[in-house]
């Protein structure tokens, strides 16, 4: 048996172990749990941890041949999944007080895809309350914090998820991504994460934030990690109509590429480590043999406002569901609107209200056209600037975030400056194209994220790309330092 | 107090007849044991997403081409928000500013048999609300209320008229012939009273030398009517109410109301000028709806004879209006009709013995047509064998009733009871002879040219032979006789 | 186009939000920031743009209209904050709104 501890190998690894029988699941996943319980009161990744489930399907999957194991490609290997995804037999919370004590009756999509693929899920992960939220820190329910600096937040919304997978308590994890929400912590966490084409994974099951926006997407360790955990949730659903079928993969010619570097995506308020560490990467690219061109995409400075309108917009409308009536949790009232009224005047914490005020302004008689239907059609020349992009490079290569990991608190107070920090990854969910974040580096003890960006449908083609380029940097030393 | 017109546009409600939702796999079928056909889709539960019916889809165009409508190949869906207990999602998916169809119209035909056409302005998808239970009398002093998710998701169509209705009679004629039209194309159960047809009227009156937009103004919804009657009684009420007001110097106030059937007025529910700001928006969870054009064409050739057509043909073939109207207004009856009429070429006969006879029949046993215990095939023997002279009228009625009290067939009746008419000329001579003899007064009345008499000596004959004699016959023989015996010796 | 109070109580009204005195001031600062950073849509030429209504598929499929599952009701009414004779049981209804607490 190896030398180091299970917790400490990438999926692919620990799959491979299980079906050759060099392990048993129970051994990979008790040893993942282990980790979890020495770690985790420092981190606090996760919401729910679901032992005695995990230990269960482990021990059911040790009695598998190894076909069984080999013909399931996550067998034997522990994920985390976002609490905005619902699960069967384990709370469900979207971070938020208002679902109570909601358990759901329904697994989803994804959910069910995990199990059929053989994944043990091990427990649900820490978000900013309903993924509204940069830092994690806007979870009703705990604090989650970066493994690589326990004083600072780990992003989000996944923040959970990407605490998760850096500090080794799972190697992989779902996330979600409606402006950056994958891609943004796990650039703060040092990890990969991708967030798919619009439509490539089925959203049936995620608690909807921003329908038109979200995505959920694979958190790993490692490029090949991630793409394993995409194939495995990818493709149509009968169950959700703007899903696409596989078919249609766009592929990408297999290099040397163009690969386009928007001049919009370098400008004043960038970290001087994420410059350093981006321009790095882009000459290491260069010194691959593959072509770097400037390009333009005019319409990026729109994209927060645009985004801040049409997300709030369609969150408003999503979040009315909770109303003390079906499920979670209701405040008593005397009368039915004063009960609607307590319930999410309680349910419900500050920054979703903010953003439940603003889309259901933005979609008020008289104000409809000026902000919900001008932001949309913003959208679509910003969709416009990636079309044109797309026909001169292969792809597009940008820092993930302007900046590092910050301190927890430090942005509480500033919606506008919280918002900005989003600049770099909304473009991507308004043009519903796929985008993934790797580690570029680690600046003064902080990793940095560099983010590709793919036309629509060509996600495998990302990965590919990715794949090529992560052999060629610093491997990451992943923080062990975190127990308490 | 005449100086206003009166302004009505109608939004009826149509539950669609398919097996399951709109948007989720649940059983559409009315009833059920409380929130049994529900599931996480229509509880609108975190995360679910809706999927359309392509039946829902294929019932509605259906209904749109039969009201003369353009079909869309793309139309969206909208969300209409508002809180309320019975709407799960506080949206409901409906469809705005892209319905389905649009620009059609109705033909109505008032007392002065004008046709007028009535414009549909628009046919749109949407998904029903739950049911409310209300603990307590009212929903006014209800201490709360129990909420049932059954209905919720059940496809429904919104057919909008034009407001181009001017009278409550019209309002009445609109309803009827809609249901009509929709009833032939097997699109709905359309019972108002179980709710799978619903009526809102919105009733304002214009000034006369008006000429601004109808729009501006003050308009009142009476809504959920839960019957035609009902409808016609409430814009009734209604233009009396407005016009007093008006009268008295009032103002119209826009608002909602309901409609009390004990009374037959109409109450305030609630002002609408606060609240209603439904905030619609494009639903993004569902793609645009499109449809190929040509199977749209394929659809509206593919519609059955609709009320217009039938009428038309019903009066070509001789039937008077009157009764083609009944018959084409009532679907069953139609069908029956045709079916008889298939077996049966005396189609006057059948549509008379139909309307009268077994109509009442069928009636006094809360039957319908289409559930009738007497047949078409039934009918259609009794008829031949009043066609063949085996039963008279008179007998016919009495072995149609025997047929619906037995279920026997006209025959096994007639056999049964010894019903059937005497024509054998041989069988009455002796009775006929007799009647003369006795009444040897009569005689000289009918021969110095009184017609009456004849009719006293028939009605004596077929007394005595218990009405089975058949009339015709007995009329002849007497003829003949008088003409032979007693006509002879006057000489 | 600066939100006052009123405006914003009347959203929060549309909301079903119930704003406390407290929370009412900052939330219209923030509200109002985030207005008038979101007015700079306002320059753009928009002239002719169509509106990206639909993110994905440029078609919605269609489900055929076979009966699936329901939950039993047990299932559909375990999350039910308050539950009598199988229902959600939700307090009185006002016709014009709430009597206030
Ligand atoms: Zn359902």
């Amino acid at each position: 048996m190896a030398s180091k501890p299970l917790w400490t190998y990438e999926a692919h690894t620990l799959h491979d172990l299980f079906c050759e029988g060099a392990v048993s699941a129970e051994e990979i996943v008790t040893s993942h749990l282990a980790r979890i319980r020495a770690v985790d009161a420092s981190v606090g990744a996760f919401l729910y941890v679901d032992e005695a489930g995990a230990v269960a399907e482990a021990r059911r999957q040790d009695q598998w041949s190894a076909a069984e194991r080999r013909e399931r490609p996550l067998s034997g290997v522990p994920v985390a999944v976002k609490d905005n995804i619902v699960t069967q037999g384990m709370p469900t919370t979207a971070g938020s007080k208002i679902l109570g004590e909601f358990v759901s009756p329904y697994d989803a999509t994804v959910v069910v895809k995990l199990k059929q693929a053989g994944a043990v899920i091990i427990g649900k992960t820490n978000l900013d309350e309903f993924a509204m939220g940069s830092s994690t820190e806007h979870s009703a329910l705990a604090e989650t914090r970066n493994p690589w600096d326990l004083s600072r937040v780990p992003g989000g919304s996944s923040g959970g998820s990407a605490a998760a997978v850096a500090a080794q308590l799972v190697p992989l994890a779902l996330g979600s991504d409606t402006g950056g929400s994958i891609r943004q912590p796990s650039s703060y966490c040092g990890i990969v994460g991708m967030k798919p084409t619009y439509g490539r994974v089925s959203r049936y099951g995620l608690i909807a934030f921003a329908s038109s926006l979200d995505q959920i997407g694979p958190m790993a360790r490692s490029i090949r990690d991630a793409r394993l955990l995409y194939h495995v949730i990818q493709g149509a659903d009968r169950h959700d109509s703007t899903a696409l079928s596989s078919a249609g993969d766009r592929t990408v010619s297999g290099g040397p590429w163009r690969i386009g570097v928007p001049r919009e995506y370098f400008g004043e308020g960038m970290d001087a480590g994420v410059r350093r560490l981006t321009e790095a990467a882009l000459e290491r690219l260069r010194g691959m043999g593959h072509a770097l061109v400037e390009i333009s995409l005019p319409h990026t400075s729109y994209a927060i406002a645009t985004y801040y309108l049409i997300a709030p917009a369609e969150a408003s409308s999503n979040l009315s569901r909770f109303d003390g009536v079906r499920y979670g949790m209701r405040a008593e009232g005397r009368d039915l609107l004063t009960m609607y009224e307590k319930t999410r005047d309680e349910g419900f914490g500050a920054e979703v209200k903010r953003r439940i005020l603003l889309g259901t302004h933005a979609l008020s008689a008289g104000y409809y056209d000026a902000y919900y239907l001008t932001a949309q059609k913003v959208r679509t020349l910003i969709r416009q600037d990636f079309d044109k992009a797309f026909q001169e490079v292969d792809f597009i290569v940008t820092p993930t975030t302007p900046d590092v990991a910050f301190r927890r608190g430090e942005r509480d107070d500033d919606p506008i400056k919280m918002y900005l920090g989003d600049v770099y990854t909304v473009t991507a969910n308004l043009a519903g194209i796929p985008g993934l974040s790797m580690p570029a580096g680690v600046a003064d003890g902080l990793p940095v994220g560099l983010q590709w960006l793919a036309p629509g449908l060509a996600d495998t083609a990302l990965f590919d790309a990715a794949a090529t380029l992560e052999p060629q940097m610093e491997p990451m030393v992943w923080p062990m330092g975190v127990e308490a | 107090m005449s100086q206003y017109q009166v302004i009505i546009g109608l939004e009826v409600h149509v539950e669609l007849k398919t097996a399951t939702k709109l948007f989720c796999g649940c059983s559409a079928a009315f009833g059920g044991d409380p929130n049994t056909h529900t599931c996480p889709v229509c509880l609108g539960m975190p995360g679910v997403l809706p999927v359309i019916n392509q039946e829902a889809i294929r019932l509605a165009v259906r209904s749109a081409l039969a009201l003369n409508c353009t079909v869309r190949a793309v139309s969206k869906f909208d969300r209409k928000q508002y809180f309320y207990p019975d709407l799960p999602k506080a949206y409901q998916i409906s469809q705005y500013d892209q319905p389905l169809g649009e620009y059609g119209w109705v033909t109505i035909r008032g007392a002065d048999d004008a046709a007028k056409k009535i414009g549909v302005r628009r046919v749109h998808v949407e998904e029903d609300a739950g049911k409310l239970n209300h603990l307590g009398q009212r929903l006014g002093d209800a201490t709360g209320s129990l909420v049932d998710l059954n209905r919720a998701g059940v496809p429904l169509i919104e057919i909008v008229s034009e407001p181009d209705l001017r009278s409550a009679e019209e309002a009445r004629l609109y309803l009827t012939e809609l249901r009509a039209v929709l009833s032939y194309l097997d699109v709905s159960d359309l019972r108002m009273e179980e709710g799978s047809m619903r009526c809102d009227a919105n009733v304002s009156l214009r000034p006369e030398g008006f000429a601004g937009s109808l729009e501006d103004l003050p308009r009142v919804e009476i809504k959920n009517v839960n019957s035609i009657r009902n409808v016609q009684r409430g814009i009734e009420y209604e233009v009396i109410r407005q016009t007093e007001l008006l009268a008295a110097g009032e103002r119209i106030v826009k608002e909602t109301r309901g409609f009390d059937d004990a009374t037959g007025k109409t109450y305030s529910q609630r002002s609408k000028e606060e609240a209603n700001d439904y905030r619609y928006f494009p639903e993004p969870d569902l793609p645009p709806l499109v449809l190929d054009p040509q199977w749209i064409a394929d659809m509206k050739r593919g519609l059955p004879a609709l009320p217009d057509a039938i009428r038309a043909d019903l009066v070509g073939r001789g039937i008077p209006e009157k009764d083609a109207e009944v018959l084409v207004l009532d679907r069953e009856a139609y069908e029956y009709w045709r079916e008889a009429t298939a077996l049966f070429q005396d189609e006057r006969l059948v549509t008379n013995w139909m309307l009268s006879d077994l109509s009442r029949l069928i009636n006094a046993r809360g039957e319908s047509f289409a559930n009738s215990g007497v047949r078409p095939e039934g009918l259609v023997e009794l008829l031949g064998l009043i066609q063949a002279g085996t039963l008279s009228g008179r007998m016919a009625k009495e072995v149609l009733e025997a047929m619906f009290e037995s279920g026997q067939t006209a025959s096994q009746v007639v056999k049964d009871k010894g019903l059937s008419q005497i024509t054998d000329a041989g069988a009455i001579q002796s009775i006929v002879d007799q009647v003369l003899h006795d009444n040897p007064a009569v005689v000289q009345d009918f021969l110095s040219g009184k017609e009456k008499a004849l009719a006293f000596m028939v009605g004596q004959v077929m007394k005595q032979t218990r009405g089975q004699a058949k009339p015709d016959l007995v009329n002849q023989l007497l003829r003949d006789s008088i003409q032979k015996n007693y006509a002879a010796s006057q000489d | 186009m600066e939100l006052s109070d009123r405006e914003i109580l009347h959203v929060a009204r549309l909301a079903r939000l119930r704003l406390t005195a407290d929370e009412l001031q900052p939330l219209r600062q923030d509200l109002n920031r985030v207005l008038d950073y979101v007015s700079q849509l306002q320059r753009l030429d928009l002239d002719g743009v169509e509106p990206t209504l639909h993110a994905a598929n440029d078609q919605a499929p269609l489900r055929e209209d076979v009966e699936a599952a329901s939950l039993s009701v047990a299932e559909a009414t375990k999350n039910g904050p308050k539950v009598a004779q199988h229902m959600f049981l939700v307090p009185r209804i006002m016709e014009g709104g709430s009597d206030g607490e």
